[in-house]
């Protein structure tokens, strides 16, 4: 595969030398010369000196044949801009987008950036899971289909507590994939399945009904 | 000083002559093989295997004059097209793979914005090969 990959910064240079050792075509575009002779030194001749966001570097990186492109500097509008350049110009199939700052990420997906990627977000997540906040934690976000696949412990004061599933107000399309009980096989839970204080429940729900899934097993 | 492999990299300029020449010269002495590559260096709009025909055309006129040259010094060359995206990186991987002995490049007196310039690839090639290099500038018209 030809990958694209703009800023050879702290994200970027360690990103393509795994892709290079993938056997992948990778071209890093970078606008410091320093940085670019750095990636020469240690990559091979995969770089070339530039601003990503600009057409005419991407006309002469050969973007509109790559098969992913991949923006990793530590600005969002320039990782936004040159992925919709990569997207709507070249009409890269896939463009990837690292965002700095999660409240951006909603944004980029708008735009039309095909994947992004929360250094912030990612990090939270397993906080989130150490430390009992009271709310879910984000395992897999299923775009296409508007889906969410998120984790709950269900806290000693749970309402839902010693009851079966069945009574839950569970909001509809919901649907509870599994149930880990401490020191015993993943189950996947049936109607009749009674959770426990300490129970992860991993389900499967609709973003906007996160919040009601919450209220189910942790409470407002 | 035994040399066993030579290589030449040739690109057509008129410094490619006197470069095939001396570099026989050379081999001559220890019945070094001589290696002539010419390289043609692919944009990145391509892939690197894209076959350009008039760039492939060129490639094989100058190699076979490249051969001819070496006949007139009465000295057999093998010749090899390479297709890269930067022509010094494609030689001194060229030299490491067949463990080249001497690397033999023609250059011409080159200005640019009216100071002596020696370019790009002839810079890379004396900082990073593993083996000697002959530069053979040619005169000044």
């Amino acid at each position: 595969m030809y990958i694209i990959v703009i800023g050879g910064g702290i994200v970027g240079y360690p990103l393509c030398r795994a892709l290079l050792s993938e056997g992948h075509e990778v071209l890093v575009i970078e606008k410091d010369a320093k940085r670019c002779d750095y990636l020469e030194d240690n990559l091979g001749s995969v770089c070339i000196r530039g601003d990503g966001c600009e057409a005419a570097t991407l006309e002469e990186a050969g973007t509109a044949r790559a098969d992913i492109f991949v923006a990793t500097t530590t600005r969002d509008e320039d990782n936004l801009m040159a992925c919709q350049v990569a997207k709507y110009k070249f009409k890269v199939a896939q463009t990837i987008a690292l965002v700095n700052d999660p409240v951006n990420e909603e944004l980029f997906r708008k735009l039309g950036v095909d994947y992004t990627v929360s250094v912030v977000t990612h990090l939270l997540e397993p906080i989130k899971e150490e430390i009992p906040t009271g709310s879910l934690t984000h395992l897999l976000s299923l775009r296409d289909e508007g889906m969410e696949v998120v984790e709950v412990r269900i806290p000693q004061d749970s309402k839902a507590v010693k009851k079966p599933v069945r009574e839950l107000a569970l909001p509809p399309d919901c649907i509870l994939a599994l149930v880990i009980r401490k020191e015993q096989k993943p189950q996947v839970p049936t109607l009749d399945t009674v959770l426990e204080a300490g129970d992860r429940v991993i389900a499967l729900t609709r973003g906007e009904d996160e919040a009601a899934l919450r209220d189910v097993f942790i409470g407002s | 000083m035994e040399l066993k492999k030579i290589l030449v990299a040739v690109n057509g300029n008129g410094a490619d002559e006197e470069a095939i020449k001396l570099a026989c010269s050379v081999a001559r002495k220890s019945k070094a093989a001589v290696y002539v590559v010419y390289i043609i260096q692919v944009k990145r709009s391509l892939p690197l295997d894209a076959e350009i025909s008039s760039e492939i055309q060129r490639a094989e006129e100058v190699l076979t004059h490249a051969e001819d040259i070496a006949s007139e010094q009465d000295y057999d060359v093998e010749t090899d097209l390479l297709q890269a995206r930067e022509v010094g990186p494609a030689i001194v991987d060229e030299a490491m793979e067949r463990d080249i002995d001497l690397i033999v490049l023609g250059m011409p007196y080159k200005r640019a914005f009216g100071m002596f310039s020696l370019g790009t690839t002839v810079p890379y090639v004396l900082r990073e090969a593993p083996c000697r290099v002959l530069l053979c500038r040619e005169p000044i018209s």
